[in-house]
């Protein structure tokens, strides 16, 4: 900045200060608009962040499935090449194709079942098992997920260790139903996940294909990426060879997408009432201008060109914007603080437990790049409602200026 | 023969709706020189002024200064001819209100883009010369009506302009105090070699200068 600017910013300043009360009232107007603007958007990103966290710790986030995708309408199958290529992608720590069919029991129970190589099962899935273990490579062992096993038991007494059959219906040449009883053995139950797999009975893959799952393909592919940060770029690879990515980072991304919406719809709310800030520093600038119509006159006669009255009246303006985006910054954290304190209890109170998480977290999260945005937002808001209070004051005509008794 | 400091030939400014504050009015003012123009109000006495000091615009006729005409219709030259040859001095002594007698004197510097340091030196060797050196930090509103236009006699002064043109300095003071003005106005004609183009309706006042211009109706008389 040169010298002559930093002191129509003095100049600014102290012109500023003999009108204390209304400068007072137009910062006010600009700092509730910043104030009101970081509180919504530190109130949208810290939610997120509660969102995206809850999702995070109670979900296995970084298990993806690749399913078939589509690509210029052509279905695109899950092949023994595209399973290589997903287990060569970049951040991938262990891959399994997989395999799933429906069987039912004899009790007329419905059971999902996912066929997975028995490395696979202990290499992507990690399971815990709350009774037995997994099942070995090339036997009749399944394992259950928690609430197909307490179902199982409650309602048909089958029990670890116990042969069951399961039944798998197709129909012949005519359409009649064919069932086809084949008897496993159950050797394991895994820890409630809070996901699908709790539903889900696993064997071992080439079991399922032998029952005749998979048609000769894979359903999909399991794949475990090496951490939470890698789990969009794996997805984004499974996109790339073709496959469509599923898990509970979708999750993430449909709380992402919301919450952009929801903050954007805020903020353009809260944008309102900085625009109405910006309409008063206009306001108070063309006051301004009109009241010292002589002293712009007096700095004409003595050698100020239109660029340099222009630059005064600007230099205020920014004065203005600089004090309402430092105001309205320290408004909005004071605003998030309040919420913090006194909002995370009352969501507890309302919705339970499930929020309890709250009560020690923030739910309006400040973040420097906010608070820089909010103060620039002002400063360019003010410098633009400026702009025609101040090219009106370049303008005016010196004799007339002088002339005028203001 | 060198060229005068300033020579408008038949100027006139005429305003829309037939009022002719100007009508073919010639004069010329030779460096140095203290020049008195006196008339009543409405003769047209400001409007020269304020088209001489490049603030206003004739409709009519020319302006020639150090023998260069000046070109009305060029804003930034009628800028750089301001900062550079002109110092005004006004009846309502126009100082900024905000600003102290010492800031109110470099005032006109900010734009000539000086260095604080040196617009600081000037404006206290002004302040001293007009018999202020006491007061550089007191705001107009602290000031007399005398003291003040000495303050604004000393603005006139500071961007070293060859002229400067004054109307009706003594307007609003008293006889005493406008004696004061005009026998500063002339000391600073005679040590300073500043060339003055003073309007006033006083005769008695206008016998300081050195040749005394009448105007009436848009006229020269005399």
């Amino acid at each position: 900045m040169n010298s002559r600017l930093a002191e129509f910013f003095q100049l600014a300043v102290r012109q500023l200060f003999r009108r204390k009360f209304r400068v007072i009232l137009t910062v006010a107007g600009i700092a509730i608009g910043v104030a009101a603007l970081v509180g919504t958007v530190a109130l949208g990103e810290g939610i997120r962040t509660q969102a995206v966290d809850a999702i995070r710790t109670q979900s296995d986030l970084t298990l993806i499935e690749a399913l078939p995708g589509v690509e210029g309408n052509v279905l695109q199958l899950v092949t023994p090449t595209r399973a290589a290529a997903a287990a060569n992608l970049p951040g991938v720590a262990a891959s399994a194709p997989v395999v799933r069919g429906t069987f039912a029991t004899r009790g007329q129970t419905y059971v999902q079942v996912i066929g997975v190589p028995a490395d696979g099962l202990e290499g992507v899935l990690h399971p815990a098992y709350l009774r037995g273990s997994g099942f070995s490579p090339g036997s009749n062992e399944v394992v259950f997920g928690a609430a197909l096993g307490e179902k199982l038991q409650r309602y048909e007494g089958v029990r670890i260790g116990d042969p069951l059959v399961i039944i798998r219906r197709s129909y012949d040449a005519q359409g009649r139903p064919v069932d086809e009883e084949t008897t496993v053995v159950p050797v394991g139950v895994m820890e409630e996940r809070g996901d699908a797999y709790d539903q889900l009975l696993l064997m071992d893959l080439d079991l399922a294909v032998r029952l005749g799952e998979g048609d000769g393909g894979y359903s999909g592919i399991l794949i475990r990426a090496e951490g939470p940060d890698r789990v969009f770029s794996v997805a984004e690879g499974v996109r790339g060879i073709g496959l469509s990515p599923r898990g509970s980072f979708e999750q993430i991304e449909a709380v992402n997408r919301m919450m952009d919406m929801v903050v954007i719809f805020l903020g353009i709310f809260a944008g309102l009432s900085l625009l109405v800030g910006g309409l008063m520093i206009a306001s108070t600038m063309i006051t301004s201008v009109y009241e010292r119509t002589r002293e712009i006159g007096i700095a004409m006669a003595v050698g100020a060109s239109e660029g340099d009255v222009m630059e005064m009246i600007l230099a205020e303006c920014a004065v203005l914007g600089v004090i309402g985006g430092v105001g309205g910054d320290l408004l909005g954290v004071l605003f998030a603080a309040v919420l913090n304190v006194l909002g995370g209890p009352f969501l507890a109170s309302r919705f339970g437990d499930a929020f309890a998480g709250l009560l020690d977290s923030e739910i309006a999260l400040v973040t420097w790049p906010l608070l820089a945005a909010g103060l620039l937002l002002a400063v360019v808001l003010s410098l633009l409602a400026g702009l025609y209070p101040a090219w009106k004051a370049s303008r005016l005509n010196p004799v007339e200026a002088i002339r005028s008794g203001r | 023969m060198t060229s005068p400091i300033l020579e408008a030939r038949a100027l006139s400014r005429h305003y829309p709706g037939g009022v002719r504050a100007l009508e073919g009015v010639d004069l010329r003012i030779e460096r140095g020189e203290f020049v008195s123009i006196i008339g009543r109000s409405g003769s047209g006495k400001s409007t020269l002024l304020n088209i001489v000091g490049g603030l206003d615009s004739p409709t009519g006729g020319s302006v020639a200064v150090n023998g260069t005409p000046l070109d009305f219709s060029d804003r930034r030259a009628l800028i750089s001819f301001r900062r550079e040859m002109v110092g005004f001095v006004f009846q309502q002594f126009n100082l900024i209100p905000s600003l102290t007698a010492r800031e109110n004197v470099e005032y006109p510097l900010l734009f000539n883009y000086r260095p604080p340091a040196e617009r600081q030196e000037k404006a206290n060797a002004l302040l001293a010369m007009v018999g202020l050196d006491g007061r550089a930090s007191h705001y107009p509103g602290q000031l007399s009506g005398g003291e003040q236009q000495r303050v604004a006699i000393a603005r006139a002064l500071v961007a070293d302009s060859p002229l400067v043109l004054a109307d009706e300095p003594t307007g609003n003071l008293d006889s005493a105090t406008s004696e004061g003005i005009f026998s500063l106005l002339q000391r600073l004609n005679r040590e300073r070699r500043v060339t003055l183009l003073v309007v006033t309706h006083e005769r008695e006042l206008a016998s300081y200068a050195d040749r005394t211009v009448e105007m009436r109706d848009g006229r020269v008389v005399a």
